[in-house]
């Protein structure tokens, strides 16, 4: 089975040698593992320390956000034949050595499409910001009544996408804020998402784009466009006449 | 009405004002043909509103407007607001294709080092290969 590790970072040279290290030191039996660092237009050293950690590099030549280094990577794996994709964040938020529980999950039967590590789902080590709680309640509601599913973690960017997974989202993933709008597509897309409760912990290095007000448009922003991608991946899904592809 | 008509040549001087430098900004290629049509036809659309105050106030009048500069700045405002809304999309056709584009750069430079990192192995083993022999 073929795993590529997707790292989306901006500015991380300092968590992310750290990072590549727990990733070298996974071994699954099994799983052979390739490990991708998306540079997003990085001004720091972040490719090099990449380089330097064994990991593959593409390297954005602007910043195009966190959904389009995502989405770099995914078309990396779907396009090379990985079996599957499994994103981490570059800030060192998503310990490595929870990947095996992440798989586990993935190699159920009926196989999810999708399996996000959630932090909610038990007592957790970290606990985030209080804005930022609010904000992931107020998203798993939206997410409820749009979508009409429950989703406890609708924030987290731990994540691993199966084939059909990565297929849907080679062809269409959210720029900007992606993580809830992706699962409104895939809930549209009629991919079937699991959840798996993982420890995630405090940044490693580096400042995070969301804090103070931006959290609140963050809110207003993502609440709009998981509506208006919903109804857009909704009607994709259904076909122009109206039946379902 | 000669006086109205004066006072609206105002108008038609400001549009040919602005038609000169839209003309000098496609001379310099700064905005291409086919995005400036739309500002031509809304230039045009106000300088005949200017050049033709009658017809512009028989057509205000029939339409509901009592003053015809009201008349005048609702097209203007209307044709502004279209013009506008048809360069929010070309700007965000222009940004997705460019996102995508810089995906597939990434993409193309990533694979292209890889062949360029295999190449150079395969040379540095090859020439290792041809050294090996002699040194025996």
């Amino acid at each position: 089975m073929r795993v590529l590790i997707v790292i989306p970072a901006y500015n991380e040279q300092v968590a992310l040698a750290g990072l590549l290290v727990e990733v070298r030191a996974l071994a699954i039996d099994g799983v052979a593992i390739d490990t991708v660092v998306v540079d997003d237009g990085s001004t720091d050293r972040t490719a090099e320390v990449a380089r330097d950690g064994g990991a593959r590099v593409l390297r954005l030549s602007r910043n195009l956000g966190i959904g389009g280094a995502v989405q770099s990577g995914i078309r990396l794996a779907h396009r090379e034949g990985f079996d599957f994709a499994v994103q981490i964040d570059g800030d060192g938020q998503h310990p490595p050595s929870e990947l095996p529980r992440l798989l586990e999950v993935a190699q159920r039967e009926p196989a999810p499409d999708l399996v996000v590590g959630t932090r909610y789902a038990q007592a957790a080590e970290f606990r985030s910001t209080f804005l930022r709680r609010l904000g992931s309640w107020w998203l798993r509601i939206v997410l409820r009544v749009v979508t009409r599913a429950r989703y406890s973690d609708p924030t987290s960017g731990f994540r691993l996408y199966g084939p059909r997974a990565l297929a849907k989202f080679d062809e269409t993933y959210p720029y900007d804020f992606p993580e809830p709008e992706s699962l409104a597509i895939a809930r549209a897309a009629r991919l079937v998402v699991a959840e798996q409760p993982v420890t995630m912990r405090a940044r490693q290095g580096g400042t995070s784009s969301i804090v103070g007000f931006s959290t609140i448009y963050y809110m207003l922003k993502v609440t709009v466009a998981v509506l208006l991608t919903y109804i857009r991946a909704t009607r994709r899904a259904e076909g122009p006449d109206g039946t379902s592809n | 009405m000669a006086q109205a008509t004066d006072s609206y040549l105002i108008f038609a001087a400001a549009c040919l004002v602005i038609a000169i430098v839209l003309l000098r900004l496609l001379l310099r290629e700064r905005i291409t043909l086919q995005g400036s049509m739309s500002y031509v036809a809304f230039l045009v659309l106000l300088g005949a509103m200017a050049v033709f105050p009658a017809t512009t106030d028989r057509v205000a009048h029939y339409l509901g407007f009592t003053l015809m500069s009201n008349f005048l700045f609702c097209t203007a405002i209307a044709a502004l607001a279209i013009l506008h809304l048809r360069a929010l999309v070309t700007l965000s056709k222009v940004q997705l294709r460019s996102v995508t584009l810089t995906q597939e750069l990434a993409l193309v430079q990533e694979r292209l080092d890889r062949l360029d990192g295999s190449a150079q192995r395969g040379r540095a083993s090859d020439s290792a290969l041809r050294a090996k022999p002699s040194a025996r």
